[in-house]
């Protein structure tokens, strides 16, 4: 049967060089994360281009990528959120970008890689924290302290609240990672079965048909896991920086 | 499936997090295995919190 997790390795290309010991190479993951960046930026500055009254469907494409972000943003943020649009939009724009282009058979999902939702995870979270720290001086870390908390259960509460704020990246990055990890790894298995059904013979090619009618179910299902995981990843972006500029209440 | 990955992943960064809190503590301070016992609880119970803020039930501060 088919390695289902052969899918996840990493190839070098071509070496960059050395820190250290250790060798920096250009992988297949980097060729697709590049890959994910060309495509949206052909998209966005392709459809920007033309400026037509009356948008051309690359253009719409375009239009309605960067309303549904922003609508998001002032949803979740408020107007002074729109000073992170471009940041949220990038990140929305990649993820989604990323996932989708796992979704098509022979590629490489580079969001399936738990150290880059990490490192997307981390980079929200350092800019939640500084950016606070920048606005908000020392009362950001009121965010903390809940009021209305009778004062000696505040401490404990206190410390709650800090694993609760610490844990934020753990989970972020970790439910991007695991959704579509689980999804690929499903369909792969699946689509596993109808080769080593159909190698039976007559019956074993009967039998196939009902695990290739679940992988067609399931590439349906994980193209909207594709989006909403980026969506989710996204909303949370913005709750976060939220806090960073509202906190305490 | 979607919605039991997000909680479950909510709870298990709580633990996590409040696990590594405790072992650090309890490597620079020697307070062995009192950190990790405190920290590994309190890490569960805002695992717990995190779960009910994202599953909309309770008070969100």
């Amino acid at each position: 049967m088919a390695d289902p997790i052969h899918q996840f390795e990493i190839h070098k290309i071509f070496s960059l060089g050395h820190i250290g010991n250790q060798e920096i190479a250009f992988t297949n993951s980097s060729a697709y994360m590049f890959g994910a960046v060309a495509l949206v930026s052909v998209l966005m500055i392709g459809g920007s281009a033309g400026r037509a009254l009356i948008p051309s469907r690359f253009q719409s494409v375009a239009e309605l990528s960067y309303e549904f972000v922003s609508g998001t943003v002032r949803s979740s943020i408020g107007e002074e959120g729109m000073k992170f649009f471009p940041f949220v939009f990038s990140l929305f724009m990649f993820i989604l970008t990323a996932n989708l282009i796992g979704i098509i058979p022979y590629t490489f999902t580079v969001t399936s890689h738990l150290i880059v939702a990490v490192a997307l995870a981390l980079m929200v979270f350092l800019t939640v924290f500084l950016y606070g720290l920048y606005k908000n001086g020392l009362s950001f870390f009121k965010l903390f302290v809940p009021h209305g908390i009778p004062i000696y259960i505040l401490p404990l509460v206190t410390v709650i609240e800090v694993i609760s704020f610490l844990s934020r990246p753990v989970s972020h990055s970790v439910r991007l990672f695991a959704n579509m990890l689980a999804g690929h790894i499903t369909l792969k298995v699946f689509a596993g079965f109808v080769t080593s059904l159909s190698a039976l013979g007559a019956i074993g090619i009967f039998g196939a048909v009902l695990p290739l009618a679940m992988t067609t179910a399931l590439t349906a299902l994980e193209l909207l896991v594709a989006f909403l995981q980026a969506y989710v990843f996204t909303i949370l972006t913005c709750i976060y920086l939220n806090d960073a500029l509202h906190p305490g209440h | 499936m979607a919605v039991g990955l997000r909680l479950s992943s909510e709870l298990v960064a709580g633990v996590v997090v409040g696990t590594i809190l405790g072992w650090g503590f309890d490597r620079l301070l020697s307070t062995s295995p009192w950190g990790l016992i405190v920290l590994m609880l309190l890490g569960f119970v805002a695992g717990v919190i995190n779960v009910m803020r994202s599953a909309g039930v309770g008070r969100t501060p």
